[in-house]
């Protein structure tokens, strides 16, 4: 196996995840999409740590260990805005939410 | 073949493997054999010791209700199990017409394999330890993750509105308990330095003065964080008085109401085994593992010892039930974040203090002030916020 | 002693199993998270993350990075997922399937599109580098105590402040989602 084959993998799942996060209507699978795009990205970081000339060096794994706390925050707060909004306006389809358009 | 009782089971399997071998099978069919009869023991023994308990629950209930239980299957009832297991299989298995059947069918397989999958990581005796992994409590909490989607897809897939008030319940209950449990059970990894369950075991090995165990729920961090992981088990596990998921009273049965004939004993199953595995890891965690609790009782196999402790903290859990009446919600969350939540942060600092403060009679004074003024403060707090009216009877004298 | 035994077998399960260790896995993933893209219902979209992030955690585990594997799974499966499947159930179950889906209309369709050039794009990238065809180095392993070491060495500021913004989301959550008192 080599490392294209790693890398091949999380762009597809980050194009899912883009996919998703730019055509879905919905709030929540927008947050969805995201989410996939963060594993692709830290799927990224694993890979490159994997293949590296000094597999002692832990800098790939930490960052991943950050993404990953940074991810659970990010989820988060958008899921209790999500919530909000949907108190707000009673749906959570993006489109609907329109209220500051001109 | 046995050099002693202590190693026993091991004997057995490497004498078993050395016959195979002399017959010339390949190594690598040799440790798959291996680990087949290794896993093949573990679910063997904790299917029995369910088979056991589902019995001896209703027996022990019974006893504190001044009744007697199940005695007609068998001698004092001991083939309930039995008969049980027969009702169960032969029972007609009912899938509600609205249901979503995939989600509902997966539920209960998605609920058994995180139950077996944590039994890997636990310390049974003395090098006995199926899975040895650097990072074991971490496997062991992020395995048991799998139950809240298990216990989700069974209340969503029924399509039954207590079904779907149940799993919602637990889900709020398991990732709220969830938090102190972790963070009392990473005391003791800080402590001894490792998240490897074995390592944690031998930190608690040895006797001060010769005969108090060190095991870490004889210190005042490691009181405070057992009892929290204590608790915080029963929730995780649903058991009363944290049993308002499947309330009955209420819901029904939450989010097995819908399910009927095996898919229910599955269930069933998984729970009673995910307590084994919770109240192993107390056990390891806590009450030194297959440590003996005195030094000239050594003589007893540490896979005995080890297999005492839990079946005494089980059955600690039935007399809880049996004690116990069941919370409201919204106190259950509060006692979660607002009490046991600090309380694990004050155990956490206070096991930092003692490590610094060198471990003698400093280290006592500290970490007891430590974890004593925040409890002291904190239950003030609550019994003045849920205080109880004294009750009138006043038709019954 | 057993686990020796098993050690000596197992020790490098790469060797045992090979890639497929690493490709399964993969491959799961790839099918879950498309499916989850595309589904209709929110619900089996929530699911389908699930199993992908369990996937992706096997995935780091096969590839050496266990304790990244075991933070994934405890991280995403039990809490981000679980936050997620809570919201849906708490904006109305009902209106699941309103939902616009992929390719209906311009805006979404020009969204794949984006999507499926950004991906065109990163394989071309991909499959012309000089740095991707590196064949396999021999297994690597991340060492508990040496993750923790360095958390709490090069790069305690960092954990610091991840500790701090996780603190922050937390209280902004609840504080967000609060019900406005009347």
């Amino acid at each position: 196996m080599t490392l294209q084959i790693l890398l091949a993998i999380s762009a597809i799942l980050f194009a899912f995840g883009l996919a998703a996060a730019l055509s879905r209507s919905n709030a929540i699978m927008i947050v969805i999409g995201i989410e996939l795009m963060l594993g692709a990205a830290n799927l990224n970081f694993i890979a490159f740590w994997r293949f590296s000339e000094n597999p002692s060096d832990l800098a790939g794994i930490l960052f991943v260990i950050f993404s990953i706390g940074v991810a659970a925050a990010e989820a988060a707060v958008g899921l209790a805005i999500i919530i909000l909004v949907h108190r707000r306006i009673r749906s959570v389809e993006v489109d609907d939410a329109s209220n500051l358009k001109g | 073949m046995i050099s002693s009782l202590e190693s026993a089971p091991i004997d057995v399997l490497h004498w078993f493997l050395g016959l195979l071998g002399s017959f010339g099978v390949p190594a690598w069919i040799l440790a798959i054999i291996s680990a087949l009869i290794i896993i093949g023991t573990i679910i063997g023994v904790f299917l029995s010791l369910f088979a056991l308990t589902s019995v001896m629950e209703r027996k022990i209930l019974a006893r504190v209700q001044n009744r007697y239980g199940p005695n007609r299957a068998g001698p004092f009832g001991l083939f309930q199990p039995i008969a049980d297991g027969i009702k169960m299989i032969t029972k007609e298995d009912l899938v509600p017409r609205t249901a979503d059947w995939i989600v509902h069918f997966l539920a209960p397989v998605v609920m058994m394999v995180p139950a077996l999958l944590v039994l890997a990581i636990i310390p049974y005796g003395r090098d006995m330890v199926p899975a040895e992994l650097d990072a074991g409590i971490l496997y062991f909490f992020a395995v048991g993750a799998g139950t809240e989607v298990a216990v989700f897809m069974a209340g969503w897939g029924s399509n039954n509105k207590y079904s779907v008030l149940g799993a919602m319940r637990a889900i709020a209950q398991m990732i709220s308990y969830e938090l102190p449990l972790v963070i009392s059970a990473i005391v003791t990894a800080m402590i001894s330095g490792s998240l490897s369950p074995s390592a944690i075991v031998s930190a608690q090995g040895g006797f001060a003065f010769g005969f108090v165990p060190q095991w870490f729920a004889l210190t005042p961090w490691g009181f405070t964080a057992g009892l929290i992981f204590y608790i915080c088990a029963l929730a995780e596990s649903n058991r009363s008085p944290f049993d308002l998921p499947e309330g009955e009273s209420e819901l029904v049965a939450g989010h097995l109401t819908e399910y009927s004939g095996f898919k229910y004993a599955t269930f069933f199953m998984a729970e009673y085994v995910g307590m084994f595995a919770i109240c192993g890891m107390f056990v390891t965690l806590f009450l030194g593992g297959w440590q003996a609790p005195l030094p000239f009782l050594d003589i007893i196999p540490s896979w005995c010892w080890f297999l005492g402790k839990v079946c005494f903290v089980a059955f600690t859990m039935i007399w809880v039930r049996a004690t116990l009446p069941r919370l409201r919600i919204d106190h259950l969350l509060a006692f979660a974040w607002k009490f046991l939540l600090p309380m694990s942060f004050a155990a956490f600092l206070s096991a930092a203090c003692w490590h610094y403060a060198g471990r003698g009679p400093l280290a006592w004074i500290l970490s007891l002030a430590i974890v004593g003024i925040p409890y002291l403060l904190l239950g003030n707090a609550f019994t003045n916020r849920f205080s109880v009216s004294r009750r009138t009877y006043l038709f019954s004298e | 002693m057993v686990t020796d035994f098993l050690k000596t077998c197992c020790a490098d399960p790469m060797k045992l199993i090979g890639e497929w260790f690493v490709i399964l896995p993969a491959l799961v993933l790839l099918l879950a998270a498309a499916a989850a893209v595309v589904m209709r219902n929110l619900i089996h979209a929530a699911l389908l993350l699930t199993l992908s992030f369990i996937a992706l955690g096997i995935v780091f585990i096969a590839l050496g990075a266990e304790f990244v594997g075991f933070v994934q799974l405890l991280v995403y499966v039990g809490a981000v997922a679980m936050v997620i499947v809570f919201s849906i159930l708490l904006t109305k179950p009902d209106q699941l399937t309103k939902s616009r889906n992929l390719l209906s209309g311009f805006a979404p369709a020009a969204g794949v599109a984006v999507a499926f050039t950004a991906l065109a794009a990163l394989l071309g990238f991909i499959f012309s580098s000089p740095l991707a065809k590196k064949p396999m180095p021999a297994p690597a392993s991340a060492p508990v105590a040496a993750i923790g070491e360095a958390l709490m060495g090069d790069y305690v500021i960092a954990l610091i402040v991840l500790g701090i913004l996780l603190t922050a989301a937390l209280v902004g959550a609840a504080v967000i989602a609060m019900e406005d008192k009347p």
